[in-house]
């Protein structure tokens, strides 16, 4: 009995309306994910192995590949081969396709006669460089398709000696094409995907680290000083409360960055190679012939960062700390005991974290208008999109995303100053519907 | 009383919250080398009279003059001539105590060699000579609390207000508390803003006596007149009939 009394007692204690607000917040916050989660897999599974083909070689023996592919599940669109006085990616633009093969006029006699190898062309268009989005392009599974399918032709053909079995298991080369909006260059999707994704899945994380690092360091220092009394009596001595709110601010945003940094190259050289590494060998590998040098390709499609952008993503950076920073003194002076410092950097993690996991598994672009005006809500997403934006040329949000941050901080910075300077930075408290016996007329 | 003598001039000083008269119309005034003590029940309203006189909170009415300074239109020149300790208070743990004196007395200026006067000076005072040299986190509430009286007293101030000077403390150290207050207060002149529970305490170190009762200064006095007035053989009798029996004299 004293066992449950015990208990109860440390359940009261747990059970309060902050730890109701957080489970409320966390299960909106997964409902959002899990939405936008599934209308990626969704689009995913709906363009598995959906091909787009321009046949130049029509042969009995393309037509019964393309049939078992059908059998084995693929969905071919043959494309009219009468338009081709269009170039291939105007083609791509008339049809609405952001996938197209292409196989060469006699590709089926060089392989059965010659035995030699083909060489398609696969071009995809790339929108995103987000991980799941990207995965939606299913030039990849297409082309893997049908390999294995001209494999098991081959076998049925015959005939083929110990030299041959390379042909039976590479049937033939790819001459990839990327297409960035009306660029391309010939170089395959992975190329850039595997060189990308390493440089946009930092900068997430990066951002994430700085949102929190500043926001615990400042609502830690300010609602210790708080607990502790030592702030009545910083504020008693001859200094300035905007002074001794810009030292907190700065040491708190210069030990930010240099966490930052740290993480970064951290990151770069330990969890970065072992990454790139990964996705080369998970990539189709020697099926690609890459004409182009990833940087040219780069600059071809238009995907290179100037110095100018890198600055703008700086811009963004430093917007994002200082929001985080104000946001956190106005949390910070609601502390009444370290209990309640701990559940308020709650708000400030949820807001990170929702655009953090949405960014790393969808392009936030391409999610339904509702959840996208939603996510965009939070001056953070902008950070966590910047680089995507900016590579694929969505320079209208990028700027937006700059104005309403700098907008946001103003606001926060606003209050936080009034807070600080005002007889509120001693008597505020969150109380969640408790009455404070300090609310001022 | 010499007006020119005062340090502090607390004239009407009342605040405000949504639900709670704090402080209501409260006047009184310290002298230079005067100890005057506010005396109250908890939420009588000392802490919020000490806090709107040491600048951290706005009054809502009237007006408090330090060393001829307001506290509503030159809180920053009050500032220089304050110090406060706050009740309960703590320092920074991860701080040694002699950096910590250091700290607190550059703010107060930026000439090194009075700061080096300063941090000396505390070290005297505080007595936790070679204990300075460790982080305060290892310290007793005892020593915390030495560190930051000494602290409050190094920059010779002109009014150093003292909220619980000796909360924490035990009987020795507390003693030796009152008689460093005592001390300052009759050989540098330095006026002494005190707010205390213990009646034994403000019998002994006190010049003058206000008792608060909700929101309100409801007398003051020094000890020996407040016990002939109410007619009293100690300073706890006067506050039981101030406090419970509203008696006014």
């Amino acid at each position: 009995m004293k066992f449950i009394n015990l208990l109860k007692k440390e359940l009261t204690e747990l059970i309060n309306k902050q730890m109701i607000l957080g489970i409320v917040i966390m299960s909106v916050m997964f409902a959002i994910v899990g939405q936008v989660m599934k209308t990626s897999i969704d689009e995913m599974s709906k363009n598995e192995y959906k091909i787009n083909i321009l046949n130049y070689d029509e042969t009995d023996f393309t037509d019964s590949i393309f049939e078992e592919m059908k059998q084995m599940g693929a969905v071919i669109n043959f494309i009219d081969k009468n338009s081709s006085e269009l170039s291939h990616s105007e083609i791509m633009k008339k049809n609405d396709i952001e996938n197209l093969i292409i196989i060469p006029e006699g590709f089926t006699s060089e392989l059965l006669e010659n035995r030699n190898l083909s060489a398609l062309e696969a071009i995809s268009v790339m929108k995103s460089s987000s991980s799941i989005s990207t995965m939606t392009s299913s030039t990849s599974g297409g082309l893997s398709l049908m390999k294995s399918v001209i494999g098991n032709q081959l076998m049925k053909h015959g005939g083929f000696s110990e030299e041959d079995i390379s042909l039976v298991q590479n049937p033939f080369t790819v001459e990839e094409v990327t297409v960035v909006s009306d660029k391309s260059a010939k170089i395959s999707m992975n190329t850039i995907l595997q060189n990308i994704s390493v440089q946009n899945m930092i900068i997430p994380i990066i951002v994430f680290v700085l949102v929190m690092f500043t926001s615990q360091m400042i609502i830690g220092a300010i609602s210790t000083e708080k607990i502790d009394k030592t702030l009545e009596t910083l504020l008693s001595a001859p200094v300035s409360r905007t002074s001794v709110l810009g030292s907190k601010m700065l040491a708190a945003a210069i030990i930010a960055l240099i966490n930052a940094v740290l993480f970064m190259v951290g990151y770069y050289l330990f969890v970065g190679n072992a990454m790139t590494s990964a996705i080369e060998s998970e990539g189709l590998g020697n099926l690609i012939s890459e004409t182009l040098s990833y940087d040219n390709a780069m600059k071809q499609l238009g995907l290179n960062l100037g110095i100018v952008d890198y600055l703008l993503v700086g811009v963004q950076m430093f917007l994002t700390i200082m929001i985080s920073l104000s946001v956190s003194i106005i949390l910070g002076a609601m502390a009444n005991d370290a209990k309640s410092a701990q559940s308020l950097i709650m708000p400030v993690m949820m807001c990170a974290m929702v655009p953090y996991m949405i960014s790393m598994i969808s392009d936030i672009n391409t999610l339904p208008s509702v959840i996208r005006i939603v996510v965009y809500i939070i001056p953070f997403t902008h950070t966590f999109t910047a680089m995507n934006n900016l590579m694929f040329g969505n320079t209208q949000i990028f700027i937006f995303g700059i104005i309403y941050q700098a907008v946001v901080f103003v606001i926060c910075m606003f209050f936080a100053l009034k807070i600080f300077n005002s007889d509120k930075i001693f008597t505020s408290s969150l109380n969640f519907g408790q009455k404070s016996r300090f609310k001022k007329i | 009383m010499d007006i020119n003598n005062n340090v502090l001039e607390v004239n009407g000083l009342t605040k405000q919250y949504t639900t709670v008269l704090a402080a209501n119309n409260i006047s009184f005034s310290v002298k230079k080398g005067e100890i005057f003590a506010l005396i109250g029940s908890n939420g009588a309203g000392k802490t919020t009279t000490i806090r709107m006189i040491s600048t951290l909170i706005k009054p809502t009415a009237g007006d408090a003059i330090v060393n001829g300074f307001s506290v509503i239109k030159e809180p920053e020149k009050v500032r220089e001539c304050i110090t406060y300790l706050p009740d309960e208070a703590g320092a920074y743990k991860n701080m040694k105590g002699k950096a910590y004196l250091k700290f607190m007395a550059g703010l107060f200026t930026t000439d090194p060699a009075t700061i080096e006067s300063y941090v000396q000076r505390a070290s005297e005072i505080c007595g936790l000579k070679e204990r300075l040299n460790d982080k305060i986190g290892t310290y007793s509430r005892g020593m915390i609390r030495k560190l930051l009286l000494a602290r409050a007293v190094m920059t010779k101030p002109k009014l150093a207000i003292l909220d619980e000077p000796t909360s924490g403390l035990d009987v020795l150290n507390a003693m030796d508390i009152r008689k460093m207050i005592k001390r300052l207060a009759k050989e540098e002149g330095t006026a002494f803003l005190l707010s205390s529970h213990n009646m034994l305490e403000i019998e002994f170190v006190s010049d003058r006596v206000g008792i608060v009762s909700g929101g309100h200064l409801m007398t003051v006095g020094s000890v020996d007149e407040l016990k002939s007035r109410y007619n009293a053989s100690n300073l706890e009798e006067v506050f039981e009939r101030v406090v419970v029996n509203n008696e006014i004299h």
